[in-house]
């Protein structure tokens, strides 16, 4: 009898439980229409070409090899490799010490200050950077500010100087949000053990605190390179339209030349260049935390 | 909780409001319709779609786009729109794709005063399908204060090479208008499609972004140059106009050697969903009142003539600024045609130089 009545039990948790994983088709559905099918199709834009009128398409890589043998098109990608290099590298730099101090501060401060760096995020990022160009331009407040300590005449819009101020301004908050997150759920305890076993603030940091805070900024790197490499609207507005990063080809293939195959071939590219360096900092991260086990 | 209170109120007094104002607008003989309008970003007068509201009871839903390609795109994705305000050579590509229906000209009363330089124009000759809504030409924006006059008339668009303004130059982002002004200059014409010659306006521009430091913008040059940010750029008839309203030491010029007349029209796409509202609205912004004001609101030329005539006679807002009235009569100056395999390789070609500019810098 009890094993008949488990029986029964078990069987309507697992009803239970498909009942609930059918709640999951929606989003099924929906990630497979918008996610799935536009990758798979730029794909297949990328290596195919509009063919005559019996094939209506025909399979190529006439796109890459276009790409790889112009050196206009290389330069442009190692600058956007180069200058998303740097916005993380900033991000990094400025991005911890503040995430550092808001997870020290008490929790009322720590929640004020989480909402004082998600805060300009509920204003669209498009509006943000519209208004750098009123900061950074001629007259602005940059110039001004600049005038006054002795450097007349500056121009700071439309450089790459631009550029990077709104890159770092626009992807700072993920970096800080990232590492915040890691550095609170931190076990106070492990300080504490290591200030009994005799070691200095300096050193718990790195030995401790550090490493356990490691995922957090590999995230926070992720969620910065990818959108600064690929990012487009920000070099438009503060670079100008001489200022040409990679998303910009791809933008203006798809927008004012129409070539949607070539912009597609770019894109492919794109993409394994940004799984290949997230592969990198991932091995990179196993690599050390396996460093300070053995340690 | 007071706050929430409070928010609670706001709301409700909110919706009573937007219930009220809705509901004394429901009158009119199309009441409770909606009239979809696709546009060009800040392309109505200050009161146009309110007044017309007001007047039919209509509402009015308008899309903003920024260039023609940007609108083709979603059109022919079969979007549907009651009314589009396309380019010349934008229209002429439309209708070779069968997009557009005619207009039905017994319930149009827009032509009457129309100036003669607008209508009948080569991609659509009897205006079967197209109604004027703005026209100009293309030229040379500087500040009297940095620019020689005479380096202007005697080198025309060639002062895009003159070193002598290097690093004080504006470039408009657009591959149609730099290669007519480069076709222009080496005295083509704009609507070549001779290899050698596109390659030779290639060079031209190529030359520029190397030699010269161009900034390749797009609006942006309005504001920045009613600011006397830079010597001279390349602009739009049209916001020329508000460049000079704000801004005295700015002139205007076209050169000699020709440049683009270009007009945007409205036309009434074969999806669209209330044919009978649209052609209202095309008659009603051609009336003096809305037309006056979409004018002087947006700065470009009206297809009215009368419009025309008061905004620059004495006492008009753009009283003795020329690039409000776009010259006629210049043989050199033409109307862009469209096609789609030039378009294809001059939009590649600006690209390249687009990132040479960027290369260079």
């Amino acid at each position: 009898m009890h094993a008949v009545a488990q029986l029964i039990h078990r069987n309507k948790g697992d009803t239970l439980l498909k009942r609930f994983s059918q709640l999951a088709v929606p989003y099924i559905v929906w990630s497979v229409i918008m996610l799935l099918l536009p990758m798979v199709l730029v794909v297949f834009y990328a290596f195919t070409d509009t063919g005559n009128a019996i094939l209506t398409f025909q399979f190529t890589l006439r796109h890459f090899v276009r790409f790889f043998t112009d050196p206009d098109f290389l330069l442009v990608l190692w600058r956007s490799l180069k200058i998303a290099f740097k916005t993380t590298v900033i991000c990094v730099i400025l991005g911890y010490p503040v995430a550092y101090f808001i997870a020290n501060s008490s929790d009322r401060m720590r929640n004020m200050l989480v909402l004082a760096i998600t805060l300009p995020t509920w204003i669209n990022m498009l509006v943000r950077t519209y208004a750098w160009i009123g900061l950074l331009s001629k007259g602005g407040l940059f110039s001004t500010l600049l005038g006054y300590i002795g450097f007349k005449d500056v121009e700071i819009l439309y450089t790459e100087t631009a550029v990077l101020l709104g890159m770092v301004y626009n992807f700072l908050p993920f970096m800080i949000l990232q590492i915040n997150t890691s550095l609170s759920k931190m076990d106070h305890s492990l300080l504490e053990a290591a200030a009994d076993l005799g070691a200095n603030g300096v050193h718990s940091f790195l030995k401790v605190t550090l490493p356990l805070s490691l995922p957090g900024v590999i995230s926070g790197i992720s969620l910065v390179f990818l959108p600064a490499v690929s990012s487009f609207f920000i070099p438009k507005l503060l670079g100008g339209g001489q200022y040409f990063l990679i998303g910009n080809v791809i933008e203006n293939q798809f927008i004012t030349v129409g070539e949607w195959n070539f912009g597609s071939a770019i894109s492919v590219i794109m993409a394994v260049i940004m799984m290949l360096s997230m592969y990198l900092v991932r091995t990179l991260e196993l690599r050390n935390s396996g460093g300070v086990r053995e340690a | 909780m007071k706050k929430r209170a409070f928010v609670l109120a706001a709301i409700l007094v909110g919706t009573m409001l937007a219930t009220a104002a809705c509901g004394s607008k429901s009158e009119g003989k199309f009441a409770g319709q909606t009239l979809h309008i696709y546009n060009w970003g800040e392309y109505v007068g200050e009161h146009t779609l309110s007044d017309f509201e007001a007047r039919t009871g209509a509402h009015v839903m308008m899309d903003e786009f920024e260039s023609n390609e940007q609108m083709y795109i979603k059109v022919a994705n079969g979007d549907a729109y009651d009314i589009l305000v396309p380019s010349d050579y934008m229209i002429e590509r439309l209708l070779l794709e069968d997009r557009l229906q005619p207009l039905d000209k017994s319930k149009l009363t827009c032509f009457e005063g129309m100036e003669p330089g607008v209508i009948g124009l080569p991609y659509d000759p009897d205006n079967t399908y197209c109604a004027p809504y703005f026209w100009g030409s293309v030229g040379i924006v500087y500040d009297k204060t940095k620019v020689d006059i005479k380096d202007l008339e005697e080198q025309g668009f060639g002062i895009f090479l003159n070193e002598k303004y290097k690093g004080d130059i504006y470039l408009y982002d657009s591959e149609r208008d730099s290669f007519m002004m480069a076709l222009k200059y080496l005295g083509y014409s704009m609507n070549t499609d001779d290899p050698d010659e596109l390659n030779e306006a290639y060079e031209f521009l190529l030359q520029c972004v190397n030699t010269m430091q161009p900034e390749i913008v797009t609006d942006e040059i309005i504001d920045n140059m009613a600011q006397g940010r830079k010597a001279l750029g390349l602009i739009y008839s049209g916001d020329a106009t508000y460049v000079m309203a704000e801004n005295e030491d700015m002139g205007y010029f076209c050169p000699e050697t020709g440049t683009n007349l270009w007009s945007d029209c409205m036309v009434i796409p074969k999806n669209a969903e209330n044919v009978e509202l649209a052609h209202e609205f095309i008659n009603f912004i051609s009336e003096y009142d809305p037309a006056y004001d979409k004018s002087e609101y947006v700065g470009y030329t009206s297809p009215i003539a009368k419009v025309n005539e008061d905004l620059s006679g004495e006492g008009g807002e753009f009283e003795g600024i020329d690039a409000f009235i776009p010259r006629t009569g210049n043989p050199n100056d033409e109307v862009f045609n469209y096609n789609e395999e030039t378009r294809k390789v001059i939009a590649e070609l600006w690209s390249k130089v687009k990132i040479a500019a960027s290369n260079a810098g």
